[in-house]
């Protein structure tokens, strides 16, 4: 039995590595001690490896096929892709992956009717980029990625990445290796909208509502009341990302979480936060 | 525009997508992009839009709204990618400040 040792989600918008100092002084203290916090909390949980689930940015997916799920299979990665190296801000970096970890995932979900696509070369954006560079700088944790479709319609619901998120909980307890520490982080969100009608605006009213229902622990109410519609309202083609927070509060059981910060940043285009549900193996 | 009018089959979203994974297309992208719309099989419709560089009409035409902000970094740079930079700048000019 191994052990889910942090649940954590986080912002990932390129402004954050890219342009911060655009945001208000207020609002870069706020992100820098917020992340520095998230950062400590995350690898003073001291997990082997890292299950990280986020929106693919159309970069690996292409639109002829894009699965809900696709997982990393590769022994290492390495980040940022090169266009995207100065839009970050991010110099290039590698991290290991753990194989054996993420085909366990894909037999183990294959059983519970979970199908999720794999594959050795993904690309990261900011997906992974930002929350790496941001939140484990020495790379040294090994990650095992999660590409999501979360932006070309279809894309699964809130309740199918909340049962996903149960199901990986599950795996990681039954499934993976005893003492093997896990962490899972959703990275994405929140509001924001690249290259739709909102891209300069973010949507803090529906940011505080969220971060409000995580806090409370109101899954059943979040599950209800955030349908694609009601995400894409906050922001088209990015809120949307938020399905990634539903994975880990899916294996933290429903329960409330810590919200860590939380910065409306219009300079950034995008709602900046993170929240923690569990760490240390409590659950 | 949003990602509900997005044609997933039209060959710009193909070459988009290829253009931001390879630095080698990055760059055909800028030193021959006739050849390169040429390639992907692009439509004349959609290759008027990117010579003209014209955001309004790729959007018009089904480019997804993600791949929009990407071009204009395409054409403009990525670097220091803030309200005032040129990429977001040309966003601006084309979707935001252009009459609807």
């Amino acid at each position: 039995m191994a052990e889910l040792v942090c649940t954590m989600a986080v912002a990932h918008a390129p402004g954050l590595t890219g342009w911060l100092d655009m945001a208000t002084p207020e609002q870069q203290i706020g992100l820098q001690a917020g992340y520095a916090e998230l950062g400590r909390m995350l690898r003073e949980a001291r997990p082997d490896v890292i299950i990280g689930f986020s929106n693919d940015h159309i970069l690996n997916l292409a639109l002829d096929n894009t699965p809900d799920f696709c997982i990393g299979t590769a022994s290492a990665w390495r980040g940022p892709a090169p266009w995207f190296r100065d839009w970050l801000d991010i110099d290039e970096y590698s991290v290991p992956g753990n194989p054996e970890v993420a085909r366990t995932l894909v037999r183990e979900l294959d059983r519970h009717g979970i199908a999720f696509a794999f594959r050795d070369d993904l690309l990261f954006d900011d997906n992974f980029s930002v929350p790496l560079t941001t939140l484990t700088p020495n790379y040294d944790i090994a990650l095992v990625p999660v590409h999501m479709n979360c932006i070309v319609p279809p894309v699964p619901s809130a309740a199918r990445c909340f049962e996903v998120g149960a199901k990986v909980g599950e795996i990681v307890r039954e499934a993976l290796p005893a003492g093997l520490r896990v962490a899972l982080l959703g990275t994405g969100g929140l509001s924001h909208d690249p290259g739709g009608p909102r891209y300069f605006e973010i949507d803090e009213e529906f940011d505080r509502w969220f971060l409000a229902l995580i806090e409370n622990g109101e899954s059943a109410r979040a599950l209800a009341q955030c349908t694609l519609e009601r995400l894409r309202a906050a922001g088209d083609g990015g809120t949307p990302e938020l399905l990634a927070w539903f994975v880990p509060w899916g294996a933290a059981g429903g329960s409330g979480a810590r919200v860590v910060c939380y910065e409306p940043t219009v300079a950034m285009r995008c709602g900046m936060g993170g929240v923690v549900w569990n760490t240390g193996g409590a659950r | 525009m949003s990602i509900s009018d997005v044609v997933r089959t039209l060959p710009a979203n193909r070459m988009v997508f290829e253009v931001r994974r390879d630095m080698a297309l990055v760059r055909r992208f800028k030193d021959d992009l006739e050849g390169l719309m040429a390639q992907y099989g692009l439509g004349e419709d959609e290759k008027e839009a990117f010579r003209a560089q014209d955001l309004k009409r790729m959007a018009e035409l089904g480019i997804h709204p993600y791949f929009l902000t990407q071009i204009t970094r395409l054409y403009h740079g990525s670097g220091r990618n803030t309200q005032s930079s040129a990429a977001a700048q040309a966003y601006i000019k084309a979707l935001v400040e252009a009459p609807k």
